[in-house]
């Protein structure tokens, strides 16, 4: 019924029907979980696609993405395995807004490199991992299609 | 009560300093309040804005974070109740109860040490000592030796006493407390290695490295007696506590009664409890712990000279207040029928409640608790000095809470016990409830079937997630993240997301409309 992506640990995990999630005190995380049969109480903390639910004394961490995240997420994942030089693309077509690095800059796994406006959402394009910036194909307001070389990062 | 309405007219003492921290300080600074006792906080730096600080009429500052600086400072400690004016201290579990220094510098301060007398702390604290006088008193004790093992490991007629003794062993600390310096030896190949790092362990922790041994009894149920004497020679053993649920020899539960004791063998406990307090000059409080084989024989393992963690359970089926009978006690009264001749109703147990991962070994985890959600209701108790957005200070005990149930037998305290941690919730950090919450509905536990195995037995690293509670999480998150989008997190309306329509559905939708 959705396109959003549930992983509990690296399971893929198809998320219970008819689940209704009452706040009881946002701010603290209390919530009301019924699954149609039983209610119980339980604690939600998290925010974007890193959530934490404490069922029965058992903190679970659930990964939520959205479709254009499990994308990103599939996009870097597959980038983050590959030796060499990596040619990190556009996942997505859209505007380029903001651009964080220059050629010859030393990134580390995780750093932003440049910023991507797509679905009116600015997604950050990080680094899959570290290495030096060798070549800079793109600069702030170029339209990008999606699988377009955006930065070259060498060893 | 009668005793309480005097108490209020002529309150055992004008102020009492209490020289602890957490749980157990609130605990005794309510018990003070109830008998009309004004009352006097000490904390160290890290606990300027603590519970315990703003429940108690008045707070002086004892030192710094770490416990040797402030918590076991004696000097400083005596100072503060110098300064307030205090008539007595009381101290607690754990810090300074029962060092006889400490309680001997209060003695000379003109003040009264809540809990027995210097020479009995000093008698009893050492573990090895208190085995001998154990067997002095005929009161059985582990096979073992009740020599310490100070000599070279390597010793060859050490270790023929050792395989006199039998194989698998314990070595326990002469100074021990809380499961430190101990170690399991099953065979004589291991013993040097064991009892250098037990030494060192005990060295380390308590200042002194003196290891004995004892077989290993097992399988075998903790169980405890709670003894009251006044200081006019009355003792009394008021039922025991089955605390055979640990993990690191630190228990995690306990109750009472205890389902491994039958009338016959607590007649038997409570005659060497009082003949192990009858070996020394005994008033106050005090716990002797035994080791109950499986065919019902017991054997004494140590006497506690002090309140108890789990002195809670005893008060539930009993109805006596033992921290208010410690302070009339050292105030000089005598212990009344109500007290001598009281019989235990009912059945209580109590849960104690860590910031530890149980599916990781139970490894004590730092973090900062944001939701804190207590149970209440009919014949639930908590005792905690936490609020939410507490910080776990790393310098104590990371005991968070006890909780406590009383019901009429053990299956309706078990049910009231799953009932009440069903509404317990605890985020942010990951903490032991997980587990208590299986234990509940353990067969063996909830048979009564249960020593001091079942942690390594029956939970070993713990259950995994079955998928139809991970198909339930994933839906909470779902649900949460999709109302968390579509209104803001404090919103004062109350926000409902269910999956397969309304707001978590709308995050999907919105995405593939714009796709």
């Amino acid at each position: 019924m959705s396109d959003l992506e549930l992983r509990v640990g690296d399971e893929v995990v198809r998320p219970a029907d008819g689940v209704r999630l009452d706040w009881i005190d946002a701010a603290a995380g209390l919530a009301r979980l019924h699954d149609g049969v039983r209610s119980r109480l339980v604690a939600v903390e998290g925010s974007g696609t890193a959530w934490t639910v404490t069922i029965a004394g058992r903190r679970v961490a659930v990964t939520v993405r959205s479709w254009r995240e499990q994308m990103l997420a599939a996009a870097e994942r597959e980038t983050a395995t590959l030796g060499g030089p990596i040619d990190v693309k556009a996942t997505l077509p859209g505007l380029v807004v903001a651009v964080a690095v220059v050629q010859g800059d030393d990134v580390i796994e995780g750093q932003g490199l440049l910023t991507i406006e797509a679905m009116k959402m600015q997604n950050e394009v990080r680094a899959p991992r570290a290495g030096r910036v060798s070549r800079v194909a793109i600069g702030p307001g170029m339209v990008v299609a999606t699988g377009a070389l955006l930065i070259r990062l060498d060893d | 009560m009668a005793s309480l309405r005097k108490d209020k007219a002529d309150p055992p003492f004008g102020r009492v300093l209490v020289a602890n921290r957490g749980e157990i300080a609130v605990r005794i600074i309510r018990a003070c309040r109830e008998l009309g006792i004004e009352t006097v906080a000490v904390y160290s730096d890290a606990d300027a804005a603590a519970t315990h600080v703003l429940f108690a009429d008045r707070a002086e500052r004892i030192g710094e974070a770490a416990p040797a600086a402030s918590y076991l400072n004696i000097e400083a400690i005596i100072a503060a109740a110098r300064r307030t004016g205090a008539e007595a201290i009381h101290p607690g579990y754990g810090f300074v109860s029962e060092n006889p220094d400490f309680a001997r510098a209060v003695e000379a301060a003109d003040l009264v040490f809540v809990g027995p007398p210097p020479a009995t702390l000093e008698a009893l604290g050492n573990k090895l000592a208190a085995r001998r006088a154990a067997v002095g008193a005929g009161v059985p004790v582990v096979p073992g030796l009740t020599v310490s093992l100070d000599g070279d490991p390597d010793d060859p007629r050490l270790l023929e006493e050792l395989v006199e003794v039998g194989f698998p062993a314990m070595l326990k600390a002469a100074a021990g407390g809380g499961g430190r310096g101990m170690r399991r030896v099953d065979g004589p190949g291991d013993l040097p290695a064991a009892v250098a790092s037990a030494r060192r362990e005990a060295a380390s922790a308590f200042g002194d490295g003196t290891i004995y041994v004892e077989r290993l009894v097992s399988p075998a149920c903790h169980v405890e007696v709670q003894l009251l004497g006044d200081r006019h020679g009355a003792l009394v053993a008021l039922g025991e506590r089955d605390c055979s649920v640990q993990r690191r020899h630190q228990k995690l539960v306990e109750e009472s009664p205890s389902p491994a004791v039958t009338p016959a063998i607590r007649e038997a406990l409570f005659d060497s409890a009082r003949r192990v307090a009858r070996t020394v000059d005994f008033h106050n409080a005090a716990t002797v712990e035994f080791l109950l084989d499986a065919d019902g024989r017991h054997y004494f393992l140590e006497m506690n000279t002090r309140l108890q963690v789990e002195h809670g359970v005893t008060e539930l089926v009993t109805g006596l207040d033992l921290v208010a009978w410690q302070l009339r006690i050292a105030a000089g009264q005598p212990l009344p029928p109500e007290v001598t001749d009281a019989v235990p109703r009912g059945h209580a147990i109590e849960v104690r409640l860590y910031a530890e991962d149980p599916w990781s070994d139970f490894r004590p985890v730092a973090g900062n608790v944001t939701t804190w959600h207590l149970p209440d209701g009919p014949g639930v108790r908590i005792d905690t000095a936490l609020h939410a957005h507490a910080t776990l200070p790393l310098e104590y005990d990371p005991l968070l809470a006890k909780l406590l149930v009383l019901a009429d037998d053990r299956p309706a305290a078990i049910a009231r016990l799953g009932r009440a941690l069903d509404e317990t919730v605890i985020g942010g950090v990951q903490t032991d409830l997980g587990f208590l919450r299986w234990l509940v509905d353990e067969p063996g536990f909830a048979a009564g079937d249960y020593d001091t195995s079942l942690i390594a037995d029956r939970w070993g690293d713990g259950p995994p997630l079955g998928a139809d509670e991970a198909a339930l999480v994933a839906a909470a998150a779902a649900a949460a993240r999709a109302l968390g989008e579509a209104s803001p997190p404090r919103a004062p309306s109350p926000a409902t997301a269910r999956t397969g329509d309304s707001a978590w559905a709308r995050l999907a939708r919105r995405e593939a409309t714009e796709r």
